[in-house]
């Protein structure tokens, strides 16, 4: 998962708010970590709290995936 | 206890076996082994695929491997004294005949088209050779060192090819005499016909060739006291190969020949000849093969000019291509992979050699049930339920072992040990003679049997009936996660001092077996008991048949076995039995925890539990069996149901598999000690749609894990909407995981519509 881009493709509309702070999402820098190994990404982040959401797609996609590979590590 | 997550970039490994330890397993396995028609063929004929080729009909195929494993296919197809005929197990069955290889060869030779072209231009080799004298060995020795490229001249009284052919094999028909003479002038040999055969000819001529072989007769001419040696038929002293003493057939004769070829390779290399011979000549083969349901047969006639292509077919479909395929009948595990237990044990192996990189084998060794079937079925008693344990926590000591795989399971334990453990005695008595040990699963699946049970034996037994609800342990052993299976161990056996070490009355054959070692007031099985007692009034009285789903806990447990049958006739049921209960049956998928590391092969396993129609019933003993069946559709029904007249849910999920141990607990505190455990209230409404309980069940989810999301939402509000769906989303890390769950509010609560959860951690940086 090193290519960050291709990783999750942040939808644009600006559909998704921060519920506490009322302001929308933005594309903001994150890092997925497990098993001692970190994936720099992009993800919807709330410039105000910090909040970082993971996608239900990308959760139970990409990031399901890659847990699998490095379970077998 | 709690787990943490382990780093892939710690480099550990340990070896799971030494080399000995290894071969003495895998060494079991005779799957390998030629067939026994093979294994006696001095040349190695692979005799039972040269009969499955002829069955279907490829004498093309068939005749190329003849002609590979001799020079001159039609002198061993009409003279071979065939000891694989002999040692066909068709013969062993009463009134059977063995194949008739010698019929099927000549079959092949005449029905099958010789391969064109001559194979790759062959170097001819530097050192040459030169034979003396006609016999078989002689000439099919001339053959076999033509055919390794040693320039090669074979001198012969004989006039001409077919008087050399009929010299040989003199038992050969005309026809065949002419094709062999033939074979033999297509050959890259030199023949020196009408030669005057005799030392002073030997002795002019010996110096210019590196390889001598004569034949036995000129050999006695030139030194009679001298003897070849009977493995490399070297003679040292007129420094030629020959053929030792005695009568050994046409087989013995081409035979010889071979190893004449091999010691001639070793001398053109300047080695001695008895070196590096490999493995030569018949063997004495191990392969077990199942003939119980072998019909026995007799040969086709071959008619005087041979099989046609339908005879030959006949005839060669008689094979029952011998092999030992026991493991794999009985078990879907290895089915599903499609190996054999010596292959799947060396890649087990290796794979706990690998210190950096993929283990590919961890979700095959996962997925072994351990459940003991095959170490009863092999005939050599394959353990592959050691091998993939030993295995198991050779990768949790050296941290090559997910945790996600078992995470769920080893929680459940200790669920079952902490919120959901009971340990009383009965009212009344401090310390009890005995102790009901209904098992995790019994507790989860059908709480009210357990209740009606407690109470029954408390009421029909004298000394004090005490209770423990909990887990046995089985689930961490079976995850080769050792440091719980001791915390567990002493935990339990603390419980049981306390109560005065009773006698454990189990009601899960595994938790008997498990808790065996621990208890020493002894383990039995609530059917033993409720024979001695008599069953209850409950008790139902059926009449109908049904099938009975024997439990791996109860394997080798012969005493169990038939406490259960014989419960079950009292029951009033006609069992039905198949050739896979007792001893050989297979496991229902809960086994070794198949269900959490890998659901289809569970699947699979179970669905190789069910036996007869699907409205039959199919009783078990185990609770776990119970439940897995019939999430295949068995109208499945434990014992124990049957014994105190109440059904239980079909399948419950897993929430509910909790939440049942929790009220039994709480039922039993409160009605037989009086205590009242009051449930902390939610405080809130919460709903979940059938949606999100689907993905709950499949994502392994549980309720409890979605309510400590919403309460740290209420309390943080921290949340993200999403303005197309309206949806919320909030989420919490528990442990070594982020759970999700997406839901929409009102004043009262919330309704919950869909949940995930992953294991990464995530942050901003
Ligand atoms: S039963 Fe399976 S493990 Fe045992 S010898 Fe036969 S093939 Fe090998
Ligand atoms: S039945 Fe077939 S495989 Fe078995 S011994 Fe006979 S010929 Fe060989
Ligand atoms: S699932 Fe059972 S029968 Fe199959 S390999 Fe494992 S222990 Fe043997
Ligand atoms: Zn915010």
């Amino acid at each position: 998962m090193p290519d960050d881009k291709n990783y999750y493709e942040i939808d644009p509309q600006g559909k998704l708010s921060c519920r506490k702070c009322g302001v929308p999402l933005v594309k903001g820098d994150a890092v997925f970590g497990y098993l001692d190994n970190a994936f720099p990404v992009q993800l919807p982040v709330c410039p105000k709290c910090g909040f970082v959401y993971v996608p239900e797609e990308l959760a139970m996609g990409k990031v399901l995936s890659v847990e699998k590979v490095l379970e077998d590590k | 206890m709690d787990f943490t997550e382990r780093s892939t970039r710690v480099y550990r490994t340990k070896q799971l076996y030494t080399k000995e330890e290894l071969e003495l397993r895998e060494s079991r396995c005779v799957h390998e082994q030629p067939a026994f028609c093979a294994a006696v063929c001095p040349l190695k004929l692979d005799a039972r695929e040269f009969a499955r080729l002829c069955s279907e009909g490829d004498f093309a195929s068939a005749r190329a491997m003849l002609e590979r494993i001799t020079p001159f296919p039609l002198i061993l197809a009409c003279g071979c004294e065939a000891p694989c005929a002999s040692a066909c197990r068709l013969g062993e069955l009463p009134g059977g005949e063995g194949l008739d290889f010698p019929a099927l060869e000549r079959a092949a030779m005449r029905l099958g088209a010789p391969r064109s072209g001559r194979g790759l231009l062959k170097f001819r080799k530097k050192k040459s050779a030169a034979v003396f004298g006609a016999e078989l060995f002689t000439l099919a020795a001339a053959a076999e060192l033509a055919r390794k490229s040693y320039p090669t001249t074979f001198f012969v009284a004989e006039s001409c090819a077919e008087e050399l052919i009929s010299r040989c094999a003199p038992f050969l028909p005309e026809a065949d005499v002419l094709a062999e003479a033939e074979r033999l002038c297509g050959m890259d040999m030199d023949v020196r016909y009408s030669c005057d055969l005799s030392p002073e000819l030997f002795a002019s001529l010996s110096g210019n060739y590196d390889l001598l072989c004569v034949s036995r007769d000129f050999l006695l001419e030139l030194d009679a006291s001298a003897e070849p040696d009977p493995v490399t038929l070297l003679c040292p002293s007129p420094g030629v190969l020959s053929r030792p003493s005695g009568e050994r057939g046409v087989l013995g004769a081409l035979y010889d020949a071979r190893r004449a070829g091999v010691s001639a390779d070793r001398m053109a290399q300047g080695m001695d000849p008895a070196t590096l011979r490999g493995e030569e000549g018949p063997v004495v083969s191990r392969l077990h093969t199942d003939l119980s349901s072998a019909v026995p047969s007799r040969r086709t006639g071959e008619p005087r000019g041979g099989y046609d292509s339908a005879a030959a077919r006949a005839e060669a479909s008689r094979c029952i291509q011998c092999e030992c395929v026991e493991c794999l009948r009985g078990c879907a595990y290895l089915r599903h992979y499609g190996k054999f237990p010596r292959i799947l044990t060396r890649e087990i192996y290796n794979n706990a050699g690998i210190i950096m990189g993929d283990h590919m084998m961890n979700k095959a060794l996962n997925s072994c049930a351990l459940c003991g079937q095959c170490s009863v079925v092999c005939p050599n008693g394959y353990d592959m339920a050691e091998i993939c344990l030993s295995a198991r926590e050779n990768m949790v000591a050296t941290g090559k072992m997910s945790l996600a795989v078992h995470e769920f399971a080893l929680y459940d334990q200790i669920f079952s040990n902490t919120e959901g453990f009971l340990a009383r005695p009965q009212p009344g008595h401090d310390r009890c003679r005995y102790l009901f040990f209904p098992g995790c699963q019994a507790a989860a699946i059908a709480p009210e049997v357990v209740a009606r049970a407690y109470s029954d034996l408390c009421a029909r037994l004298e000394g004090g009936v005490a209770i423990m609800l909990g887990c046995c342990g089985a689930i961490s052993r079976w995850a080769g996660r050792t440091e719980l299976s001791a915390e567990t161990d002493s935990q339990l056996r603390s419980a049981l001092d306390e109560l005065g070490n009773p006698e454990i009355i189990a009601a899960c054959p595994t938790c008997a077996v498990t808790l065996g070692g621990l208890s020493p007031g002894g383990v039995r099985g609530i059917w033993d008991v409720l024979l001695e007692l008599g069953l209850p009034a409950s008790a139902s009285h059926a009449g109908a048949s049904a099938s009975l789903h024997d439990a791996c806990g109860a394997r080798g447990d012969a005493r169990t076995q038939g406490a259960v049958r014989e419960i079950v006739r009292r029951l009033g049921f006609e069992l039905t039995e198949n050739g896979w209960s007792g001893d050989r049956a297979p496991c229902c998928g809960y086994g070794g925890l198949v269900s959490y590391a890998n659901p289809e092969v569970a699947s699979e396993l179970a669905r190789s539990c069910l036996d007869g129609p699907p409205d039959r019933p199919q009783i078990t003993y185990c609770m776990a069996c119970r439940d897995r069946l019939a999430r295949e559709g068995a109208q499945s029904v434990h014992i124990l149901e049957l014994v105190y007249g109440v059904q239980a849910a079909q399948t419950p999920g897993i929430s509910e598999k909790r939440r049942n141990r929790l009220l039994l607990k709480q039922t039993l505190l409160r009605d037989i000690w009086g205590e009242d455990l009051k449930n902390e209230p939610l405080g809130f409404r919460l709903d979940i749609t059938g949606e999100a309980r689907a993905l709950m069940e499949q994502r392994m989810i549980l309720d409890t894990d979605v309510a400590a999301v919403m309460r740290a939402y209420r309390e943080s509000g921290e949340a993200v909407l999403d303005a197309d769906s309206g949806l919320l989303s909030a989420r919490l890390r528990l442990g070594n995981v982020t759970f999700w769950v997406k839901f929409t509010e009102d004043s009262e609560g919330y309704t919950v519509h869909r949940v995930y959860s992953h294991r990464m951690t995530v942050e901003t940086r």
